[in-house]
């Protein structure tokens, strides 16, 4: 490895005093960050004030000029590496290639080739050249992925790393916005209907120690609230869910005559959530009552599903029904649910629904009633008479 | 065979792509002239042409609906690779850009850095256009006008590469790639020993070579066979 008298960019200290002492910190500073590296120990890059032989990096690798560097970069590099010296790597850049493996192991074949072709390429110069370049992607390295122990001079704090990510990672914004408007409108929708983003009315029954708000949304409260009712509308799933909305729709479909669905869908839901031991009779009772032919409320199921839902019922389990429930589900779904929103009925029911009126708030707060907190069973003095809560 | 012609295809942008890697490396420092210049640009259009032949095969056989299974995880690993080599190619034309403007050949002072790389590199871009060598024939200052027409390329690269991530959906994170871990030493053993490429510092290493230490012990017997030769005759005489 000769040194060219060319290529030598000495740090002159030939001046004195402070002057000297801030050339060596300001050529220590280029070192570090890559501008100059050192020929004689270029893994370690440090300034030292002696004779030693220090060369310019290209512009190339400069840091002012490139890019955080990327993770592809390196795996080239390392493999590039992995390859002049037939594997033997050091620790920290053998664990690097392993993770960079696990990584992008989709970009592996690309990894590959391209360091053989940059390998063949550089083949094609002059021998002195190649150890300059070599030493010169070396140094380049040792500043971007520093090994462990040394001081990362390019770090920038937290942020710059998140906002560096490689394309590679990276999916197209058109494709993650398809991903995200589910979510834009489930949260645009349930807004007004969360309680800590919007409050909820008559009151917080947790704060004000009043529970009409229970009581006014009891599972089979007589007239349901107006978000109540609304919330119906998002989803069938939260139709079904709702007793009261439930009930309601069981009428609609009477008036349609096709109760019998929801109906057997209701039967469904309590085969697979009942006992263990009813199960053949309702089985049995589900068969007779919905399935036979010429049953009384005889479903409309395809004659797949009623055939597949016929050869299980010789041996009766709870989820035997689960085709033809799904199957019912839908149909309620695609075809009853929508014209049960457009019809009168639902539109009646948002007229009437209440919209409960916020409960006053007491003029004198700390006048309010004492609340009644039930003595500790750890205090032996909460006898009959102390009863001092008051 | 389309794969097959996709896969030359891709390994040729591979190769190019490598040597223009090379060949921007040296931008700014002390080997850079006009000739440099010149073989950077024939050698990014070379690169674009190739890009564009590959990509057009390889969206139109993506898109072909009656693909076979396997014939299309084929296509995928291959589509993955290109679109990584696009990404490295367009980083290096940028790079190259960003060189290019900052340290102008035509200059009163050329403020060219003394890198230590001396040598031209007009063999790796032979290589790059497989050509056997390669004639300079720009004016004086052509290196300007080509700075915008770099820029334009890079343009049309990055387009490129956004315009096939729109048409072709190929999910990265199910696509294996066949080179398994450690893949590159058994290959890069049989590739130096076919082709001579894949090493190139081992020459620090030299003395340990077999060959070499024979060539070595060889010659130094004909040496000393000469020198008792020479004695002899001083005596006789």
């Amino acid at each position: 490895f000769r040194v060219s008298e060319d290529g030598e960019g000495r740090p002159r200290a030939g001046v004195r005093g402070r002057g000297q002492r801030e050339a060596l910190h300001l050529g220590a500073l280029l070192v570090r960050h890559g501008y100059l590296y050192p020929l004689r120990d270029p893994r370690s890059l440090a300034l030292r004030p002696d004779e030693t032989p220090y060369r310019f990096q290209t512009p190339y690798f400069w840091a002012s000029t490139v890019w955080p560097a990327s993770e592809l970069d390196y795996a080239i590099y390392l493999a590039k590496r992995s390859i002049q010296r037939r594997g033997a790597l050091l620790d920290h850049e053998k664990e690097h290639y392993d993770q960079l493996q696990w990584k992008i192991s989709h970009a592996w074949d690309l990894v590959v080739t391209q360091a053989r072709e940059q390998l063949r390429a550089m083949k094609q110069r002059r021998r002195g050249d190649r150890l300059v370049i070599t030493c010169q992607e070396q140094a380049y390295w040792l500043v971007n992925r520093p090994p462990p122990g040394v001081p990362n001079v390019l770090e920038q704090g937290p942020e710059r790393g998140s906002c560096a990510a490689s394309r590679l990672q990276t999916v197209s914004t058109a494709r993650r916005g398809a991903c995200h408007s589910p979510y834009l409108k489930f949260s645009s929708q349930r807004g007004p209907h969360d309680p800590i983003l919007s409050g909820c009315l008559p009151s917080n029954p947790w704060v004000t120690d009043d529970d009409t708000y229970w009581a006014v949304n009891a599972p089979t409260a007589a007239t349901p609230t107006r978000l109540r009712v609304e919330r119906w509308g998002f989803s069938f799933q939260e139709l079904l869910e709702d007793p009261v909305g439930r009930a309601h729709f069981m009428d609609f479909l009477e008036k349609e005559f096709s109760a019998e669905n929801l109906s057997f869908w209701e039967a469904c839901e309590q085969l697979r959530y009942g006992g263990q031991a009813q199960v053949p009779a309702l089985v049995d009772a589900v068969y007779q009552q919905f399935l036979a032919p010429g049953a009384a409320r005889w479903v409309n199921i395809d004659s797949r599903t009623m055939e597949r839902t016929l050869a299980g019922l010789c041996r009766p389990h709870r989820y035997v029904l689960d085709d033809a429930q799904l199957h019912i589900y839908m149909l309620m779904k695609k075809d009853s649910y929508p014209r049960f929103l457009k019809s009168d009925m639902y539109k009646g029911l948002l007229t009437e629904a209440t919209v409960p009126v916020e409960t006053k708030r007491r003029v004198f707060p700390f006048m309010r009633k004492p609340r009644h907190c039930s003595p500790s069973p750890a205090l032996p003095t909460a006898g009959p008479g102390g009863g001092g809560e008051d | 065979m389309a794969r097959e012609e996709c896969k030359a295809l891709l390994d040729a942008l591979n190769r190019t792509t490598a040597c223009y890697h090379h060949l921007v490396l040296t931008v700014g420092g002390s080997a850079d002239s006009q000739n440099l210049r010149e073989e950077l640009q024939k050698t990014r259009q070379k690169a674009h042409e190739l890009a564009v032949a590959t990509g057009a095969r390889l969206t139109g056989a993506l898109r072909d609906k009656s693909l076979a299974a396997e014939e299309r995880a084929e296509f995928e690993r291959l589509w993955v690779a290109f679109s990584g080599c696009l990404d490295l190619l367009e980083a290096d034309m940028q790079r190259a850009l960003a060189l290019g403007s900052a340290f102008p050949l035509n200059a009163p002072r050329r403020p060219l850095v003394r890198t230590g790389v001396a040598g031209a590199a007009s063999a790796v871009a032979a290589r790059a256009l497989s050509a056997r060598s390669l004639r300079h024939e720009a004016e004086h200052d052509f290196d300007v006008a080509d700075l915008q027409e770099l820029e334009r390329e890079v343009l049309q690269v990055g387009e490129m590469i956004q315009d096939m991530e729109m048409k072709v959906n190929v999910p990265r994170w199910t696509v294996q790639a066949r080179q398994a871990a450690g893949a590159e030493l058994l290959s890069g053993a049989s590739a130096g020993a076919s082709s001579a490429g894949g090493m190139s510092v081992e020459e620090r290493s030299g003395p340990c070579d077999p060959s070499k230490a024979l060539a070595a012990t060889l010659f130094s017997a004909v040496l000393l066979a000469a020198v008792a030769l020479a004695v002899c005759v001083a005596k006789l005489s």
